[in-house]
């Protein structure tokens, strides 16, 4: 019975990333933004007026890019998910949350100091792209994939893994190797959640008869 | 063996039905569920799920509201206090019937 219940659990926890929105606007837009901004970061010297506001605005970057993708998520819910297949309210489960989160911290952490061993011992790599590119797969995995067993999120993660492993070995600049790296992550993205998107859309068409009657 | 089959008949029939038991375990899960979603969910029409979720709203076990989402109309469920109550004792009086049969 327990068994069951946690199968529906789990299926009701995959139903957020059925539309594949989730990944287009949160990670696709977040990547895109985040490209843009370590690349023009790069671009405008540190001592240029814009150069100065940029680095000090990384923060507001990430909290409004995340403001802004939750509003846009939820708007498209609003408009193509829950007339097709139906709303969920999600039950906010704060210790389950939080140790989600303790997990993520120490998975990060312990990849932050592999990385700096690594670092330490073979000084050709860049640091800094590859361990985003291994938290970014930790947390996928920890995250997303392991909690809701959906495949793509492995693939991501794995993809994540590849390219900060590749790109820290590639000589560029730091903030074009992360502009790099957050555009082809939100390529990739874009190009699950679309293709995501897609599939849903053509196995759930919208009903001509109003679906929610009681 | 008496005892249990006499446990067994004090389940909450309300409860105990299939279907019903099957709604009120996704609404447990959840904070809230509209009728849309848990028709998909539980396999189910409109008819029959509106005859179900009549019997758990006037057992208590189940809050029925109509609402808005933007302009999209919902009637959304949520599972009350008595009705998680009434699905944690089912489950402990289950669980008791199989440790003791099995």
């Amino acid at each position: 019975m327990g068994n069951e219940t946690a199968q529906v659990e789990q299926r009701i926890r995959r139903y957020w990333y059925v539309d594949g929105f989730g990944e287009l606007v949160g990670g696709g837009g977040m990547c895109l933004i985040l490209a843009l901004y370590f690349s023009a970061e790069q671009y405008y010297a540190e001592n240029t007026l814009i150069g100065g506001i940029l680095q000090a605005g990384l923060v507001l970057v990430l909290i409004g890019g995340m403001i802004l993708a939750r509003r846009l998520i939820a708007v498209l819910k609003i408009r193509v998910t829950y007339p097709r297949t139906g709303f969920v309210e999600y039950r906010m489960d704060r210790r389950n949350r939080i140790f989600m989160s303790v997990l993520s911290f120490a998975a990060a952490g312990i990849l932050a100091a592999g990385i700096v061993f690594v670092v330490r011992r073979f000084d050709f790599i860049d640091a800094m792209v590859a361990m985003t590119g291994l938290v970014m797969g930790a947390i996928l995995i920890l995250k997303q994939a392991w909690s809701t067993k959906v495949a793509r999120f492995y693939f991501l993660s794995a993809f994540s893994l590849i390219l900060g492993s590749a790109l820290s070995v590639s000589g560029f600049a730091r903030g074009y190797n992360l502009a790099l790296f957050y555009g082809l992550m939100g390529i990739a993205f874009g190009i699950s959640g679309g293709l995501t998107l897609a599939r849903y859309l053509r196995e759930n068409p919208m009903s001509t008869v109003a679906g929610n009657g009681g | 063996m008496g005892d249990e089959l006499r446990g067994l008949a004090d389940l909450d029939r309300i409860i105990h039905e299939p279907a019903r038991l099957l709604i009120v375990t996704i609404l447990s899960t959840v904070e809230s569920a509209d009728f849309l979603f848990l028709q998909r969910e539980a396999g189910l029409t409109k008819g029959n799920l509106s005859a179900h979720l009549g019997k758990l709203e006037e057992a208590g076990y189940v809050e029925i509201k109509k609402t808005f989402k933007g302009k999209l109309p919902l009637t959304v469920c949520k599972l009350t206090k008595a009705g998680s109550k009434a699905l944690t004792l089912y489950r402990q009086q289950m669980a008791r019937f199989i440790d003791s049969t099995g």
